[in-house]
């Protein structure tokens, strides 16, 4: 069952910056992170053009969602994570970005690549040395594994191991 | 600090299911063999140059 890729990590740090940046000015902005909550839900739907039900997602108890937002502009949500602490891992069950950050005329890149790092750091304090697995869909596993240095070993599941998480979450925090 | 970039064309996105008993065991399993794959890198030990005995004539 084990199929292991290992390859170099071999993203490019472009520029000293803040965690997001606007594609039109390019201009960055800090970020936080903080737990989302039931009352923030009400503008995150399928109406709002949000593709997951995060309203189900927050009721899982095994599961903490996570919110990033822009440095002193806490009212819009840039992107949601929900993760699970397990003994030995952090299991990321979603991501998402808003729907102003999905595609060709996205807002501000660099959402999910912080919110990955997020889920590293917050498998280093959990004591589970950086690792974080999660489901890649097919479509995409090549591209995590050259931007976030994620290992294939079976199936769709990767993971994130202690030297990646490292230099994602340096580069974030 | 840095910023992973991602292209414009692409959206990270994963598969939302929950991991299965095999998958979860699998995975500690992996996690298990990386831990000891990177402890015997670290033990290994590096040459380390000594110096050359030079022939002295008498």
């Amino acid at each position: 069952m084990k199929k292991q890729q290992y390859k170099g990590l071999d993203f490019i740090i472009d520029k000293l910056t803040n965690s997001i940046e606007n594609v039109q000015s390019g201009d960055s902005f800090p970020t936080e992170i903080s737990l989302l909550t039931t009352s923030e839900l009400k503008n995150v739907n399928s109406k709002n053009g949000w593709r997951f039900n995060w309203s189900s997602e927050i009721k899982k108890p095994e599961c903490d969602i996570f919110k990033l937002t822009i440095t002193n502009n806490p009212n819009i949500i840039q992107g949601i994570v929900s993760l699970e602490v397990k003994p030995d891992h952090v299991y990321m069950h979603l991501i998402e970005s808003a729907p102003f950050n999905i595609g060709k005329h996205k807002t501000y890149i660099g959402v999910p690549g912080n919110l990955v790092a997020f889920a590293c750091k917050l498998s280093f304090q959990r004591g589970c040395e950086g690792y974080v697995s999660f489901t890649a869909k097919s479509k995409l596993i090549d591209h995590y594994i050259e931007s976030l240095g994620a290992v294939l070993f079976g199936g769709q599941l990767m993971v994130i191991n202690t030297p990646a998480a490292l230099k994602l979450t340096n580069k974030y925090f | 600090m840095g910023l992973i970039k991602e292209p414009l064309d692409i959206d990270f996105e994963v598969d939302p299911r929950p991991l299965t008993k095999e998958e979860q065991l699998a995975i500690s399993e992996f996690i298990k063999e990386d831990k000891a794959k990177r402890a015997m890198l670290e033990k290994r030990p590096t040459k380390s140059r000594t110096s050359r005995k030079t022939k002295t004539t008498a």
